[in-house]
């Protein structure tokens, strides 16, 4: 049965309520669908992909003087570096979490053979001795 | 589970599930690149005030417009492809159960050590406890261990139903007459819900899967059969 609530608590309540609907719309989704604060790797990507555009088109048109054609340029900046950072970045998250698999089966191994005739580490270092 | 308001996916609690979403990902950041340049292009249309009446064709264009989306598409169906064998592969499961779809509910059959079999109806409002699950919870779970491979045999009793857990990326239509098997290697400890996904009926929604996932050590000492 729920206790009855202090002074303080419907206000502590209240807090924690809206902290609690805060937290659901705090990340940011760009276009209403991408999460760029819980996507691995779409922040870095993003954020590379706005200077690039910057860069291409504030560039082109310092060259050119064309507005409409160095706006042009910016958007096609902005996906061709957004792009290439995201394969780079998802390439190196891919070997990351593959090593990160690798480094759990070893710990896990280790901890389930050490000391025992299956122990890697012993069949290591009698191979190297040998 | 999923949280009120909640529009993307669960978190995983296999390995398929966790490809499944590094793919989403990818797949979606593809997609916000081609909606900003569609974006673009339509700002471009209804800011224009040039009326072009000479052009008569476009070789250039036409051949980047043929030859980009067909790169795009690759490069979504190959990892697209990687996966959907993957979740074809068996990797020697451990433990097989049974899962019979009824109107409306989920009959589970463990054979492997025994003759356990049990209905799992959804718990009516009436009967909830505090701190359970409207529409989600059941009267008897699924329990099975953690990390290790389960073979799940799906089929039905009477008409169309789909066996679905969204954080191990499972769904697996149940058809009457019919067999289907799936197999998973859950990660990490807890309770999962699922709900029934093929149109079954006036209970249609009202038929879940909750599924207690447990260490192995735990499940070997028997609570399952302890029904």
């Amino acid at each position: 049965m729920a206790a009855a609530p202090e002074p303080g608590e419907p206000e502590e309540r209240k807090a924690s309520c809206t902290s609690l609907h805060l937290s659901y719309w705090k990340s940011l989704k760009l276009l209403g669908f991408l999460d760029v604060e819980n996507t691995p790797c779409a922040r870095h990507s993003i954020l590379y992909g706005s200077l690039g555009s910057v860069v291409a088109g504030f560039g082109h048109f310092l060259f050119t003087s064309r507005i409409r054609r160095s706006c042009d340029v910016g958007v096609g900046g902005f996906i061709l570096v957004t792009l290439g950072c995201w394969f780079h970045c998802r390439y190196n998250y891919a070997k990351q979490r593959i090593q990160e698999r690798i480094a759990r089966e070893e710990i896990k191994k280790k901890i389930l053979y050490e000391g025992t005739h299956l122990d890697p580490e012993r069949k290591h270092n009698g191979s190297s001795s040998n | 589970m999923a949280h009120a308001t909640q529009v993307g996916l669960q978190d995983a609690t296999s390995p398929i599930m966790e490809e499944l979403i590094i793919f989403h990902d990818h797949a979606l950041m593809i997609i916000f690149l081609i909606c900003f340049l569609v974006l673009y292009a339509l700002f471009l249309t209804l800011t224009t005030k040039l009326t072009n009446t000479s052009i008569s064709d476009a070789q250039e264009m036409e051949t980047v417009w043929t030859i980009l989306p067909a790169i795009i598409l690759v490069l979504i169906a190959l990892p697209s492809l990687r996966i959907l064998y993957m979740t074809d592969e068996v990797n020697d499961p451990s433990f097989t159960i049974k899962s019979i779809g009824h109107q409306w509910y989920w009959t589970y059959e463990y054979t492997d050590y025994g003759g356990l079999i049990f209905n799992s109806y959804m718990l009516p409002p009436l009967f909830l406890e505090p701190g359970d699950l409207r529409l989600l919870d059941v009267d008897n779970r699924v329990v099975l261990p953690v990390e290790a491979p389960v073979r799940m045999m799906i089929t039905s009793q009477d008409v169309l139903h789909s066996w679905a857990v969204p954080t191990l990326g499972l769904k697996t239509d149940a058809i009457p007459g019919r067999l289907n098997q799936t197999t998973f290697t859950a990660t990490r400890p807890g309770v999962y819900y699922g709900q029934c996904s093929e149109i079954c009926g006036a209970n249609h929604s009202f038929m879940p899967i909750v599924l207690e996932l447990i260490p192995l050590k735990i499940f070997e000492m028997g609570p399952v059969f302890t029904l």
